[in-house]
């Protein structure tokens, strides 16, 4: 323990005798840890997020889509592009013979759309729901101000919509829109309401810059031979499962599926979804280590770079030390000490420098990040492995001087 | 007790030889050299450059073993022994004046001091104190906390020397401890030796100077690795009297 102290306090030393070379050194391992830092960062918030946006299906409820997830994972779009669309007869088939059902609420959407009224208009990035009167209780939207349309109004085809707030805000700024008039793809709707804030997805997509107008208007509008995705409630929490199993059978069943054949929709809960995101940023995760590993060997190379070079240049003191009675193991220690506590300093550093840049990237693009407490530990636990690693072979060819040979050298 | 022949003396060496070699050729520094020094002697060795004093002073020294011969060194045979069990011996029993002063250059007067006590795992505050006594010996209190850079070469030898003698060893070994000095301080070096000898200390001192060396009780002369003289220090330094040589091989 005593020996680890002077050991310390030599080291401190020799990184203040020359805090300039020291710093440049490690630069490798300060981008190395920073770079993990952040990315870990990233992930993290992203997975604190998705879980959070993700969970934008009310409870016990299941979607029915053409398409895999949110886009995450690789594949083939020519493949599902060929699968057959999910269409009306689809939903009410689903309505009519699935037991566990209990409410069903099929939505086609467009992005990229541009809402006006005769003094305003939005940029042409506003998501159009067309939906029925059951959306709200699958989505766990909910209304602000005004109504939700009725089934009449559902049915009918009536020209209304509800806004988001965004757009609300954008086209009537500081008064309420309800019983105004907006024009969505030329067409007036009257305005019924405004939907619930619901912040934004990942911090970049807002969910609030979108318009919800009965299904029947948005396929006249829009076109009907799109594939629908459909929002499934089940009766009771306890049939979640068996409302998904009866779902897929039909589904099957319709489309002749055979017993051996892979299902050719997607049945999504919020689970899944959240699932496949944690998948993809375990990928990003391992990738993640690699790269600092990575950073890490090439920062070690500078440790074992400069220690070489500060066994070269103490020659003399390791032999006046050896002559005075240090023994290898005491020298040894000494420069294993000073590059691991070189290595921990650049370690720490980068650790600093990666909080800096996820605060930095919190305040900047307003994305919450939040470094994982294993990540830092990981860091410079790594980082003082590399420099016992490559600081270990300099001091051992120190520890092995001659303190004759070394007490001669200038 | 110790060996027979080596009984009662501090230092007793017998044939000892040393061989080197260098690219291929054979060089025989020490061709089998005996003689013993007793606790409370003050010994020069002395001899021309390439005579074998400096091999002899590290042997004597334990910074490197023998090829053949027996060194015993306060009852230890210390011929044979690693180079970490050297490393001990070297701390407990042998205090180091060395011509360049080999003092670390990062470290004030008073850490330099203390650093053979730090090798022999003494806690840092009663290092501190032993440090400052041994400063005291060789009036340089005033100026502890200086670095080597900082103080003249004749305040950097005593704290070289107070560095010797802080870990009371048994002798004190210095290498041509004026060699750096200019005459003037080289003489304060050697009075601070004859004290350090009438307190009782064992003093070795290897020097190619016949006026130093003239300056001690008794000397050595080595010549082409062999001892060819052993008797008072005046005789052998300056090659006067009778019965000063040993007779030759």
């Amino acid at each position: 323990m005593r020996a680890f102290l002077d050991n310390l306090r030599l080291a401190l030393g020799t990184f203040l005798g020359n805090p300039l070379r020291s710093l440049l050194t490690l630069l490798g391992i300060v981008i190395g840890v920073a770079t993990v830092i952040t990315m870990m960062g990233l992930i993290e918030g992203l997975r604190t997020k998705v879980n959070r946006d993700m969970g934008r299906l009310g409870a016990h409820t299941f979607q029915l889509t053409k398409w895999p997830a949110g886009g995450f994972g690789r594949f083939n779009w020519a493949k599902f592009a060929k699968r057959p669309d999910i269409e009306m007869d689809d939903v009410r088939a689903i309505e009519q013979s699935c037991p566990s059902v209990g409410v069903v609420a099929p939505a086609d959407d467009e992005g990229g759309q541009k809402l006006a009224t005769v003094n305003a208009e939005t940029r042409p990035s506003v998501r159009v729901f067309g939906t029925t009167t059951t959306y709200p209780m699958t989505s766990g939207i909910a209304v602000q101000s005004g109504r939700y349309f009725n089934e009449v109004e559902s049915l009918d085809g009536r020209h209304v919509a509800l806004l988001g707030v965004d757009v609300a805000d954008t086209l009537f700024p500081g008064i309420d829109p309800v019983g105004f008039e907006v024009r969505i793809k030329g067409r007036p709707f009257l305005v019924i309401g405004v939907l619930q804030r619901r912040g934004s997805f990942l911090g970049m997509v807002s969910m609030d810059n979108q318009a919800i107008i009965p299904l029947r208007v948005f396929q006249q509008l829009y076109g009907k031979s799109r594939s629908l995705d459909v929002d499934i409630q089940a009766k009771d929490p306890s049939l979640f499962r068996k409302a998904q199993d009866e779902v897929s059978n039909l589904m099957r069943r319709r489309r002749d599926v055979k017993p051996d054949e892979a299902s050719d929709f997607e049945l999504h809960t919020n689970e899944s979804v959240t699932a496949s995101f944690n998948q993809l940023s375990q990928v990003i995760t391992i990738a993640g280590v690699g790269v600092c590993l990575l950073s890490l060997v090439v920062g070690g190379i500078g440790i074992l770079n400069i220690m070489l070079v500060s066994v070269m240049e103490r020659t003399r003191e390791i032999g006046v030390r050896k002559a005075l009675g240090a023994r290898r193991r005491r020298i040894l220690g000494q420069f294993a000490t000073e590059a691991v506590l070189l290595a921990l300093l650049g370690g720490t550093l980068g650790v600093g420098l990666g909080f800096g840049l996820v605060f930095l990237g919190d305040w900047m693009v307003g994305f919450p990040m939040s470094v994982p407490p294993w990540a830092v530990a990981l860091a410079l636990t790594m980082s003082c492995g590399v420099g016992l690693l490559f600081g270990i072979y300099p001091a051992a060819r120190a520890a092995k001087l001659d303190p004759v040979e070394a007490m001669r050298t200038d | 007790m110790s060996h027979a022949s080596g009984e009662g003396r501090l230092i007793q060496v017998e044939d000892i030889t040393r061989v080197f070699h260098v690219g291929g050729e054979e060089v025989r520094a020490l061709r089998g050299v005996s003689f013993g020094i007793s606790r409370g002697e003050w010994v020069a060795i002395i001899g021309q450059s390439g005579s074998g004093k400096s091999t002899m002073m590290n042997v004597l020294g334990c910074l490197d073993t023998p090829t053949s011969g027996r060194y015993m060194l306060n009852g230890k045979d210390v011929s044979r022994m690693t180079d970490d069990e050297l490393a001990v011996i070297r701390n407990e029993e042998i205090g180091f004046i060395f011509q360049t002063f080999q003092l670390l250059p990062r470290e004030t007067a008073l850490a330099n001091v203390e650093l053979p006590l730090v090798y022999r795992g003494i806690p840092a505050r009663q290092r501190r104190e032993r440090a400052k006594a041994a400063l005291d010996k060789v009036q340089l209190t005033h100026r502890m906390h200086h670095r080597p850079n900082e103080l003249s070469g004749g305040q950097r030898q005593r704290v070289a020397i107070a560095r010797a003698l802080v870990a009371e060893p048994s002798m004190l070994l210095a290498d041509e401890p004026t060699g750096n000095l200019d005459s003037a301080t080289g003489e304060e070096i050697v009075r601070l030796f004859e004290q350090l000898h009438q307190a009782g200390h064992t003093l070795v001192l290897v020097t190619h100077e016949p006026k130093l060396a003239a300056r001690c009780p008794r000397a050595i002369r080595l010549s082409d690795g062999q001892l060819v003289a052993d008797g008072p220090g005046r005789d052998v330094a300056l090659g006067v009297g009778a019965g000063a040589a040993v007779g030759g091989a």
